[in-house]
């Protein structure tokens, strides 16, 4: 017992942190291969199971995938328009200085497991330092029209990252969602919505992804990606203050493949935006 | 604990450990998986008394640990507790009997979903205990008990000689009384 204190003060105090990193890492790169290797085999017979069991959330999600395809089709015969628009817009934000997803480098990858402890809500994907992920990184995933950001990278191993999503109670993420407001996200844990606290009252939010990173200086994403939508409105600490509830852009309930984005702070061409 | 006993309890955990990160993560119950390497320190202490039950449980915790993005050190610590405690509450009863697993995993496993979400929140988490510790505690608790008969029967095979430590009767290797 003492040394599982001893252990959890160092970790804590940051003494054993490379070490215990550096064991994570170890532990993590040489399992990898088999529970992949135990994945291919148990998978779809586990997939088949837990179809059975939860038949009525697997028609729903059926049916959500038809409409998506539905809408994805009606996408491609705008795209048409849309890409002569994004020339348009993609030359206008060269001219900003500003970042868009699309001109960021990204690393497409699968998720491998989705919340390994019930007590944190994160991800594991398929690509690490090998292919140039590293910590803090952005990660986006499928939803709305756009995709969104789903959180950001707190472990890189050689092949795999751990990503720790917008909803877990540690995530938090500044915001804006108007010229000259600013807001920050927090998690409150899986499945529950992101809460925006001290929004002064009566602000007229958008509906749609109104809430899109604000690429504030020293910011730990870049600005303009989106992020949540509004769902509710409830008083705040004071009366002039409202606190909105948001529900993420990208499905967490669904990730299956997810973008990295090389970015960092530090990433050439990508100046802070939002007025800093 | 002679080279070919501590192989075996290697085996058991890895084999938990494999079982927890691959079939264990895609069974869900409105979010929440079981989490079965909690049933190792729960089974050593029925098989082995506190002492085992406290190694077991450091050691199975610290291998879980190296997977999670909680503290580390946090699974050996709440493990190495349970596991002792289990050793030490059944030490009057009679571990041969069949309904002492499932009901010490169904117990033990909700004090440890418990524990590890208050620890947790005392070492700076404060979201363990803003997650649904209620639904953890009830899929974590009726899973392991589901497990329980096998688990003991499997970490009954790795550990070596029983201890007569506190147990009533000389328990063989496969967790029966002889």
């Amino acid at each position: 017992m003492l040394i599982s204190i001893t252990i959890i003060t160092l970790d804590a105090r940051g003494d054993l942190g490379s070490f215990t990193s550096g064991l994570k890492s170890v532990a993590s790169d040489a399992f990898s291969p088999i529970q992949s290797g135990v994945n291919a085999i148990v998978r779809p017979i586990g997939s088949f199971l837990a179809g059975s069991v939860h038949y009525g959330s697997v028609r729903q999600q059926n049916q959500k995938l038809q409409t998506e395809i539905g809408a994805l089709r009606q996408q491609m015969l705008e795209q048409a328009n849309a890409a002569k628009a994004l020339k348009q817009l993609q030359a206008l934000s060269a001219l900003n200085g500003l970042t868009t997803v699309k001109n960021l480098q990204q690393v497409k990858t699968e998720v491998i497991d989705t919340n390994t402890s019930n007590f944190a809500s994160t991800i594991d994907i398929g690509v690490g330092r090998d292919e140039g992920v590293t910590l803090g990184m952005p990660v986006m995933g499928s939803g709305g029209a756009t995709g969104g950001l789903i959180g950001k990278v707190v472990a890189a191993y050689k092949t795999t990252s751990v990503v720790r999503l917008l909803t877990d109670g540690q995530s938090t993420v500044g915001v804006a969602y108007g010229p000259g407001q600013y807001a920050v996200l927090q998690g409150q844990g899986a499945g529950k919505p992101l809460m925006a606290q001290d929004i002064p009252a009566n602000t007229p939010i958008p509906p749609g992804p109104a809430f899109v990173t604000s690429g504030l200086q020293d910011a730990e994403f870049p600005p303009g990606l989106p992020v949540a939508q509004k769902l509710s409105v409830k008083n705040g600490n004071s009366a002039s203050d409202e606190t909105v509830a948001l529900e993420p852009v990208a499905d967490l309930a669904h990730l299956s493949y997810v973008s990295v984005l090389i970015w960092g702070p530090q990433t050439p061409g990508t100046p802070a935006a939002g007025g800093s | 604990m002679t080279a070919r006993d501590a192989a075996k309890v290697i085996v058991v955990v890895l084999l938990f450990l494999t079982v927890q990160q691959t079939l264990m993560l895609d069974i869900h119950f409105a979010g929440i998986h079981p989490d079965i390497m909690v049933v190792l320190p729960i089974a050593a202490g029925i098989i082995g008394g506190p002492s085992r039950g406290a190694i077991m449980g450091f050691g199975a915790g610290l291998v879980a640990d190296l997977f999670l993005p909680t503290p580390f050190g946090l699974s050996a610590l709440i493990g190495c507790l349970v596991g002792f405690g289990v050793g030490l509450s059944t030490v009057a009863l009679d571990r041969a009997a069949w309904w002492l697993p499932p009901l010490a995993a169904l117990g033990a496993s909700a004090i440890y979903e418990v524990a590890y979400a208050a620890v947790g929140s005392i070492l700076g988490q404060p979201q363990m205990l803003h997650v649904d510790v209620v639904g953890i505690v009830l899929v974590v608790s009726i899973a392991n008990a589901i497990i329980a008969v096998p688990a003991v029967r499997l970490v009954g095979w790795a550990l070596p000689q029983v201890s007569a430590e506190g147990m009533p009767g000389s328990v063989g290797p496969m967790g029966s009384v002889r």
